[in-house]
């Protein structure tokens, strides 16, 4: 029989991982909201996130919290780079840039994986930090230390991404491309290095979902496949380019994976989750958080 | 005037002929390397052209094509496991049923429009191989895969047969492919690619048509699929449902040029041969070097040419043809 141990355990461990996979998801929906672009790699860059961690703290012993420094101007840079060298020229010569995109953002993924392969072969690595061994006590449920970490990076790094979208102008002009780029443009806004900054913004936020992911699972290579099936569902659940809905979008799913497992057999959660997607899509295909 | 009707007949001829010259192929005994090459040619030209019809002509990418290719597949090693039929009976059979989970599954998911129904079947082939390997492991083999006892002859007539099988799916589904482009069928699902309301405005019946060039397509994946799985002789969830696989499949019919008839079998032609020439290019080099450059390749196709090969040798053609006809004007005058 299920106790309200085992309930109360899936739900904590669905809020943790709920928030870490909104977080995920965040730049993502950024990306397809304000430059209709569809990055498959955007989970390879958030695995990038997760080796930096790993090679820094075995290398020299650097904090996981530390290598955020690392990972998010790096993880912009590329975004950057992403922007002008690939998604710019290609946008130039193609009227249907989502289609165009999906393959396009396939091969980098292609690209990164087997990258990731050659410099770190494929084996499971487990990250072995200082808190590895510490837990967290809510009542009679422990929590590991690593997760308490990781909601605790996601939240921020959810907050300051919203913080930064509604308060700052750079932000707001974000926003402006977003909802209307020909209306942007004629208000004086640079779209081009707007969309460039949200880029950067997009896989730096999924570096550090990385570094999140890698304090609470170990990882390989080939891992990062399987967590586009929730970036989809929480950025089209959540309506595109809102944080506020990819942030309920990544509970929603993280609750539902972790209730769900103490229900029926962990296999069996990606079909639900298939299904949910599809009912999303048919109900209301502009997620659940937008007008 | 002569040249053109001769250019128009050499046209008709040579691809007949080269397909004549592929199939007695294998009278020259060449190393069992290269027919292995070819059967994997022509099911992704075979593969290609199917898509096509769903994917290319009527502008819904597919991303879960797999599925259907692993339907197909499974039917077969399961008929031919527990009842002895020869898969190149039953494979029909693994494309009916293909077909028809296309049709179920269809009435949801084609109502969704561009990357929403691109990501909806990206899903569901990443969906269907946790059920396949969950299901009763002692029937469907589970995670451990099903293994087909082998055609009773020796290696090299064993590829042959696949190699002309192959060859002719890949003529047959190219030539189901072209007849639907020329036709009223293709017309509609092109109107539904360029503009769906309006095509339904002016009294096209989007959902039909697009259900049965789902419904079609997935038949012929299945198929091919069946014989695959034959081929393999070993099958597995996670490689005859491989979401790479159905990547791929997207990937060679944008390379070619999605919107022609053509296209596949010039996308499948070019990269089955660069992927292999990878291979061979790096001898000892781990498998994730020619993977890599692979990709790199992918990325710098799409970049300069997102919308095809196809369509730039359409494109160069007719621009020729415009200067060849000005030019007999200004002779006339």
């Amino acid at each position: 029989m299920l106790s309200g141990y085992e309930i109360a355990h899936g739900l904590i461990g669905g809020i943790f991982v709920g928030l870490v996979y909104a977080l995920l998801s965040a730049g993502f929906s950024l990306t397809w909201g304000v430059t209709r672009v569809i990055n498959l790699a955007h989970a390879a860059f958030a695995l990038i996130g997760s080796y930096i961690t790993l090679t820094l703290l075995e290398l020299a012993g650097v904090d996981p919290l530390i290598s955020i420094l690392f990972i998010v101007p790096v993880l912009f840079i590329l975004g950057l780079g992403m922007h002008y060298f690939m998604i710019k020229p290609t946008a130039k010569r193609t009227k249907d840039i989502t289609s165009a995109s999906m393959v396009l953002s396939f091969g980098l993924y292609m690209i990164v994986e087997n990258l990731l392969v050659v410099i770190f072969k494929s084996d499971d690595r487990v990250l072995h930090s200082r808190y590895s061994d510490l837990s967290f006590h809510i009542g009679p449920i422990s929590v590991a230390m690593t997760s308490v970490t990781s909601l605790a990076i996601a939240v921020v790094s959810l907050g300051v991404i919203y913080f930064f979208l509604n308060r700052t102008y750079t932000g707001k002009a974000v926003r402006a491309v977003w909802q209307d780029m020909d209306g942007a443009m004629l208000s004086g806004i640079n779209v081009e290095s707007v969309t460039a900054i949200t880029y950067g913004l997009s896989l730096a936020s999924a570096g550090v979902a990385g570094l999140c992911l890698v304090l609470m699972y170990s990882v390989t290579p080939y891992i990062a496949f399987s967590w586009l099936i929730y970036i989809f569902l929480i950025a089209i659940m959540g309506g595109l380019g809102s944080i506020v809905g990819v942030t309920v979008g990544g509970l929603i799913v993280g609750l539902i994976v972790s209730l769900g497992s103490v229900f029926i057999p962990f296999a069996y959660i990606n079909l639900v989750l298939f299904v949910l997607l599809i009912v999303v899509l048919i109900v209301k295909p502009t997620g659940l958080f937008r007008r | 005037m002569m040249d053109m009707r001769n250019l128009n007949m050499l046209k008709k001829t040579i691809p007949w002929v080269i397909i004549v010259l592929l199939a007695v192929f294998p009278l020259l005994s060449p190393d069992i390397f290269f027919l292995s090459i070819g059967v994997i040619l022509f099911m992704y030209i075979a593969l290609g052209s199917s898509w096509n019809i769903i994917g290319g002509y009527a502008g819904y990418l597919s991303f879960g094509h797999a599925a259907f290719l692993g339907i197909g597949a499974y039917v077969v090693a399961l008929m031919l496991i527990n009842y002895g039929i020869s898969p190149f009976i039953t494979c029909l059979l693994g494309g009916l049923l293909a077909a028809l989970f296309a049709w179920i599954v269809g009435f949801p998911v084609l109502r969704l429009k561009g990357p929403y129904f691109s990501l909806a079947t990206l899903c569901l082939g990443l969906a269907v191989p946790v059920i396949v390997i969950n299901l009763p492991a002692s029937i469907y083999g589970g995670a451990t895969g099903l293994f087909m006892p082998l055609l009773p002859v020796d290696i090299f007539v064993n590829r042959t047969i696949f190699y002309e099988i192959m060859l002719a799916l890949a003529v047959v589904t190219t030539l189901i492919s072209r007849w639907i482009l020329q036709s009223k069928f293709g017309l509609g699902l092109k109107s539904i690619r360029e503009n769906e309301s309006t095509a339904e405005t002016i009294g096209i019946n989007s959902t039909r048509l697009k259900t049965m060039a789902f419904v079609l397509s997935a038949f012929l994946v299945g198929i091919i699929g069946g014989i695959y799985a034959y081929y393999r002789t070993y099958i597995h969830p996670t490689t005859v449902f491989d979401t790479n696989l159905s990547i791929q499949i997207v990937l060679m019919a944008l390379f070619g040029g999605a919107t022609t008839w053509q296209g596949p079998v010039i996308g499948a032609a070019i990269l089955v041969i660069i992927d292999q020439v990878l291979i061979t290019a790096f001898p000892g080099a781990p498998a994730e070097i020619s993977r890599l450059v692979y990709g790199l390749i992918l990325v710098l196709v799409i970049m300069f040419m997102p919308h095809g090969i196809m369509h730039y040798i359409l494109n160069w053609l007719k621009s020729r043809q415009l200067e060849a006809e000005d030019q007999e004007v200004q002779k006339s005058c």
